[in-house]
């Protein structure tokens, strides 16, 4: 097999300048075109894992590495990374007000553009009207400011608009299905599927509490990350366990060990 | 009248006395009487120093006023409109007349035909004096400045017959802006331009001042005053949009007066320059008046801004609204110096002032200094000002959707003028501020 999409090896992390270890050797791989879910108990480190691998500044990666698509990316920017193929959908977007959506994802998309071969306002217009169509979003809402005042509905769906506008290899999913009713869940999670049809090689890692969105977007693998480790890995039948059986039998494994 | 056109007066203004000032011109007495007066008390006055409040963080002994050479400005000329102003005006919205003024002078004057026959009266300042002096000397004595604003104030008097005269009357409500352009070309000048603005009752009308030139290689002075007036029910939006180049120091001394009911807004924009100062006062005249006060800068290398303001609430149940916000980043500093006074009969008033500023580096620096002086019991006042950072949080977000963090911060400054451009009345004027300030922090 060629080598993965993503690939974490012994990853330790904690945050900047405090001492207690959030992420205590996680290693994961995603090939291309496959869907990962990566559920666990609040606080067990799946936002961190996350944030780390965007590029947050807020944490400090103590040991081990983040491959993506071969190539070390600890050493890289936010913007970098970005640029390079890895997307974030936020548990918790930022509002940026007095900014735009359509404005924002403009200045993103040709912040990928070379200097010179930047989209023209309608091409952009096109593109942006089509992906809103496709998560069905009123078209008055490129013209609102960055998740000012949205529903967390509204801003969960945004993140995906933002995903599908960007065509990134790999999305990092981070609760995208909670707080939204299960209509939105539908249309979500067809957005998410759409893009992966459209591309074949794309890789989501999709962080979740609930198997709901699971039965709309079919996981290849499960994990369960309990206290900053994966404690846990298996196929898509292992959601349907922790959503009968809870982290409870996890926790004493765990604990035994 | 002389139809002589004249150069830079071939003295420094240190040397200069009024006769060389006056460049052989002969001119109209209502300007000859106020410039002589104007020019004896420039020379009695001293110049205000680091020791008094409103100078304190803008040191005008680093300025050298006295080896620059003083342009009295000649008649007015018609020239062709240049490339730069047709290629703005191409971008920009309707308009209901165009003035361009050379340091001061009047080279190119238009006004719409329809416009022009409801009676609204564009020339320049000088051709002004001839037809309405009454009504321009009156604006003029009636901008009494603060003692601070003094000395400059006199020196612009001295040299006034630069800039233009805009009369609307009564009930006539114009349908674009004025759009005039101040263009400063000749390194090492101090020139000057006046912008008379004045609405009678029931009057509707619009003003965007440009203020351009391109890199200055020596020191030159643009000094600007304006006086805007509205009369009863009146309603005008005045926007100074200053983009000069590197080399160029400018004061500007703004003077609003509102009449009864009135609405005036004023927005200044600062951009470009080494040093740009504005003394903006709005003297709530008449009962019911309603004062705007706006303002945005940005500051990068190591330019300075300073905008120090007046909220003169003279007369009750009137309002008055101040929001300036400025970003720096590199070496810029600003300073915002603002006053809400309330006189004692003012009751009922509404006044409000907030300056917000953004840091961008660790070299930029903002002082804000709000202040409230009531003398009325019953009124609505409040003052803020905060000095902050962008939010990491939200530069994060931006830079993980691929933006440097260059671009990130550049749109999030973006997104903090947006709630002040967001109050500019006219879409046209909107479009043609963002657009220069889009130019200058290059998103
Ligand atoms: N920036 C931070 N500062 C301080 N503590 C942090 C920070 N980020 C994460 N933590 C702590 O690290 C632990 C893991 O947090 P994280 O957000 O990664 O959990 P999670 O698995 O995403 O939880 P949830 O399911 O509730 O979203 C928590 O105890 C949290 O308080
Ligand atoms: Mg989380």
């Amino acid at each position: 097999m060629s080598e993965p999409l993503l690939s974490i090896r012994g990853l330790r992390a904690k945050v900047d300048g405090e001492d207690g270890e959030i992420l205590r050797g996680v290693d994961l791989d995603v090939q291309r075109g496959e869907v990962h879910a990566l559920m666990g108990p609040n606080g067990s480190g799946k936002s961190t894992l996350a944030k780390v691998i965007a590029g947050h500044p807020a944490y400090e990666v103590t040991a081990g590495e983040i491959l993506f698509e071969g190539e070390d990316v600890l050493e890289l920017e936010p913007d970098e990374r970005s640029r390079a193929g890895i997307f974030l959908a936020f548990q918790y977007p930022a509002e940026i007000p007095g900014v735009s959506i359509a404005n924002f994802l403009r200045t993103a998309v040709n912040a990928r553009l070379g200097e010179g071969e930047e989209m023209d306002v309608f091409g952009f217009q096109r593109t942006l009207t089509e992906k809103m169509e496709m998560l069905k979003m009123d078209p008055g809402f490129a013209a609102r400011y960055v998740n000012d005042g949205f529903s967390g509905g509204e801003k969960k769906r945004n993140e995906i608009l933002q995903m599908a506008v960007l065509r990134p290899a790999l999305g990092v999913l981070d609760e995208t299905d909670s707080g939204l009713d299960i209509d939105a869940l539908k249309i979500v999670a067809s957005g998410v599927n759409r893009l992966s049809e459209a591309d074949e090689a794309l890789g989501v890692l999709l962080i979740t509490h609930y198997k709901r969105i699971l039965n709309y977007i079919r996981p290849d693998r499960v994990h369960v990350m309990m206290a900053g480790r994966i404690a846990e890995s298996g196929g898509a039948s292992l959601a349907d366990k922790l959503e009968a059986e809870g982290y409870d039998w996890l926790h004493r494994a765990v604990a035994a060990v | 009248m002389s139809t002589m056109t004249a150069g830079p007066a071939e003295s420094t203004l240190a040397a200069a006395d009024f006769d060389t000032l006056a460049g052989g011109l002969t001119e109209p007495e209502a300007i000859a009487e106020a410039r002589t007066a104007a020019w004896e008390r420039f020379t009695a006055l001293p110049w205000p120093t680091k020791k008094s409040e409103e100078w304190r963080y803008t040191d005008l002994a680093k300025v050298g006023f006295e080896a620059l050479t003083p342009v009295v400005p000649a008649p007015a000329t018609a020239e062709a409109l240049p490339a730069d102003v047709r290629d703005v005006l191409g971008r920009s919205g309707e308009r209901a007349g165009v003035v361009v003024l050379r340091e001061g002078r009047v080279a190119h004057l238009e006004l719409e035909a329809g416009v022009a026959r409801s009676g609204v009266v564009l020339c320049s300042i000088r051709d002004a004096a001839d037809r309405h002096p009454e009504v321009l000397r009156r604006a003029l004595l009636e901008a009494q400045p603060g003692p601070a604003e003094e000395k400059l104030w006199a020196l612009h008097l001295a040299l006034l017959g630069g800039g233009y005269f805009l009369y609307v009357p009564r009930g006539v409500e114009m349908p674009a802006p004025i759009h005039a352009f101040h263009i400063v070309e000749r390194a090492g000048t101090l020139s000057s331009a006046h912008s008379f603005v004045y609405g009678e009752s029931g009057a509707r009308a619009a003003v965007i001042d440009e203020f351009l030139s391109g890199d200055l290689d020596a020191e030159t002075v643009s000094l600007h005053g304006a006086t805007i007036t509205g009369e009863g029910g009146a309603g005008i939006e005045y926007v100074a949009l200053q983009r000069f180049g590197r080399g160029v120091k400018r004061f500007s001394t703004q003077h609003v007066t509102a009449g009864r009911d009135s609405r005036v807004v004023t927005f200044n924009v600062a951009l470009g320059g080494d040093l740009s100062r504005a003394d903006i006062t709005s003297r709530l005249d008449g009962p019911g008046s309603d004062s705007e006060m706006l303002a945005l800068w940005f500051g990068d290398s190591d330019q300075h801004f300073d905008h120090h303001t007046l909220q003169h609430h003279a007369a009750p149940h009137a309002h008055s609204d101040l929001l300036f916000k400025g970003a720096l980043t590199d070496a810029g500093s600003s300073v915002f110096r603002g006053l809400i006074r309330v006189d004692k009969g003012a009751q009922l008033t509404d006044a409000y002032q907030t300056n917000r500023n953004l840091l961008l580096s660790e070299g930029a620096h903002a002082s804000a200094l709000p202040n409230l002086e009531i003398e009325a019991d019953d009124v609505r006042c409040s003052h803020g000002a905060t000095i902050g950072q962008v939010e990491d949080g939200q530069l994060f977000y931006l830079m993980s959707r691929g933006l440097t963090r260059r671009q990130a911060e550049r749109l999030l400054v973006f997104g903090f003028f947006d709630e002040v451009l967001g109050r500019l009345p006219m879409e046209g004027v909107r479009a043609r501020v963002r657009e220069a300030i889009e130019e200058k922090i290059g998103l």
